[in-house]
């Protein structure tokens, strides 16, 4: 079981960003019922950056959001003011905090509201230069991360950490070093949770092509104990695979990274989809947008 | 003990796609291996050099590039004779630059009749290259694939925007194309993916992947030709294994530093030397990423990396 953040409601939706704006309440609570139907276990709430305003805003969607759904929330800016208002206004169940990444001034401001609102919180593995370039770098600022918060007094319990997925038409090496980080968190932080956002792995790849990365991507996190995934809440397949509903799928994955290929011929559409998709993931194949369809 | 040099082993095998009319073709493509290392695979086409004609005088050149053709710089078929006859070219790349709508924008009727004359003039094979406007270089390379039916023309460049239109006339004259892609081995594979889904055959597929001058981004399309390579022969993806073009000498021969004089920039060095060293050297990076057709300009540059191919190809 993957705990799925569904990330829909987001400032650059062409509905939702004009709503959030003019403070109009109903694309977004019509948009946080379906979300929550589908079947999300929280719900990201994403203004952007919001440099001006971004306080009122985030008190206004946290608000407006929890009238109609009782999900967790996510409160996802990269603005420290705005993510306290929301923290305020936020009467449910245990926020996340989305994000405090390991560049020090965020670090200075973003802990000690994590302790004083009771939050989790997903610690970004994005420090002073950047991103981490391999699985060891990776490895490095998730233990430099986990002890930082630990210092301060939060349990890694509740620390998220989020490796950074990197698009798979820029360098298929990255997505195997996230994966082979993956391996490794269990054992360095064992009571630590991570947190994927799968969409970055289809970024650049044609829309309507994009989900088959995302759901097969996640299968490949999940045989390494993936706690959760920033995901397409629309996308009930997904959730179907977060939810366990197709353990046959998720098997040939993992043995198709395990090294077991299966004999192509003797696959089915769906099957044949995933077996295509891991070979790329893997960089065992070079991507192109035919992926599927060679 | 004795020391063994280690080897890569390969899997892939690049295509052989001959060029030019039959009878006059010139082989390119055919490694085995990684360029050059003769040591674990085999080169059976050293690559070639194609000398570039333009379709009308250039304006910008400097004195260095135009002073060998100054003879001949008005009559591109003339152009190209004394590339063949003088210099020994093995190919020839006729650039229609006055197609572009932003320059002379000639028909593309005009340049298909060029076009005819100069392959009329010569027997190597002949690149023809557009302008690199989408929509003009559509007319005016289906103009020019018409015009010269059965004289097997490398035409190009040809993009994701108009595949669909120029690949399926160089289909019906039959021409080889060259599928052109900016800097981007995921790009390059999908367009050659396109190509095949069009029914244009794998023998007649060159690959541009985009070629910078040196100093201005080309350790960029050496690291791409480069993985290009290395998934051709390690990999195996039969979609990259095809011969790779660069179109270097119009890269080269616009910076700022072949044209700035030595009065001005004394540090730069005598400025004829200067640009036919850049060319050479711009050449010769390629050369080393993988490239099997170099596009040049001055005949002593090219005489340069004739002799390093020459001196490469040479086991010892």
């Amino acid at each position: 079981m993957v705990i799925c953040v569904a990330e829909n409601i987001n400032i650059m939706s062409k509905t939702i960003g004009p709503a959030m704006k003019e403070r109009n309440p109903k694309p977004i609570q019509d948009m946080a019922r379906v979300l929550t139907e589908n079947g999300a276990d929280y719900l990201d709430l994403n203004i952007g950056p919001a440099r001006k305003g971004g306080d009122e805003m985030m008190d206004w969607l946290v608000k407006t959001v929890q009238e109609v759904s009782d999900l967790p929330l996510s409160l996802d800016t990269t603005n420290l003011v705005a993510m306290e208002a929301g923290l305020k206004a936020n009467t449910k169940a245990k926020p996340l905090m989305n994000s405090v990444s390991l560049q020090p001034e965020r670090l200075e401001k973003g802990i000690p509201m994590v302790t004083q609102y009771k939050a989790d919180v997903i610690g970004l593995l994005w420090g002073k230069e950047g991103m981490p370039r391999d699985a060891n770098e990776r490895a490095a600022m998730a233990v430099d991360f986990i002890y930082q918060a630990n210092e301060a007094g939060i349990p890694s319990s509740d620390i998220w950490i989020d490796p950074i997925a990197t698009p798979i038409c820029v360098d298929a090496n990255q997505v195997l070093s996230g994966l082979e980080f993956m391996s490794m968190l269990g054992e360095i932080a064992p009571e630590a949770k991570s947190i994927v956002g799968l969409s970055n792995i289809s970024n650049g790849a044609p829309e309507d092509l994009r989900p088959y990365l995302n759901r097969t991507y996640m299968m490949m996190l999940m045989k390494h104990g993936l706690y959760s995934a920033i995901v397409d809440g629309y996308d009930k397949e997904l959730l179907s695979i977060a939810k366990g509903e197709r353990p046959e799928h998720l098997k040939l994955v993992h043995d198709i990274m395990d090294g077991n290929e299966p004999d192509p011929a003797s696959l089915d559409q769906k099957e044949l989809e995933h077996y295509k998709t891991t070979r790329v993931l893997m960089g065992n194949v070079l991507f192109s947008n035919s992926w599927l369809t060679t | 003990m004795t020391f063994e040099v280690p080897k890569v082993s390969y899997t892939g095998k690049i295509r052989e796609i001959p060029l030019g009319r039959e009878g006059n073709t010139v082989i390119v493509g055919g490694e085995s291996c990684y360029p050059f290392h003769l040591f674990e695979g085999e080169m059976p086409n050293p690559p070639k050099i194609a000398m570039e004609v333009y379709d009308s005088e250039p304006e910008d050149w400097p004195d260095t590039a135009l002073e060998p053709f100054a003879d001949v710089i008005k009559e591109p078929a003339a152009w190209a004779r004394k590339c063949v006859d003088t210099y020994g070219a093995e190919m020839i790349a006729l650039q229609l630059a006055s197609t572009d709508p932003n320059d002379k924008d000639i028909s593309a009727d005009e340049a298909a009749k060029i076009t005819k004359e100069v392959s009329d003039a010569v027997d190597v094979p002949m690149i023809v290259w557009g302008c690199s406007n989408v929509e003009k270089d559509t007319d005016v390379l289906k103009a020019v694939c018409e015009a010269c039916e059965g004289r097997n023309l490398i035409i190009g460049p040809v993009v994701e925007g108009n595949y669909r239109a120029i690949g399926a006339t160089a289909i019906g004259y039959k021409h080889t194309v060259v599928a052109s892609t900016p800097i981007d081995i995921n790009l390059a594979k999908q367009l050659n993916i396109l190509l095949g889904n069009l029914n244009v055959p794998d023998e007649k597929i060159i690959i541009d992947p985009s070629t910078g001058a040196l100093g201005y981004g080309l350790e960029y399309c050496y690291s791409v030709m480069e993985r290009i390579r290395m998934a051709a022969l390690i990999q195996e993806d039969e979609r990259l294994q095809f011969p790779i073009i660069s179109n270097l000498a119009r890269e080269v021969w616009k910076t700022k530093e072949v044209k700035v004089p030595e009065s001005e920039a004394p540090l730069l060095g005598d400025i004829k030397k200067r640009g036919i060293l850049i060319e050479a050297l711009t050449a010769q990076c390629v050369l080393l990423a993988g490239a099997d057709i170099l596009v040049m300009r001055h005949p002593e540059a090219i005489s340069l990396v004739k002799e390093s191919i020459k001196d490469l190809m040479t086991e010892k």
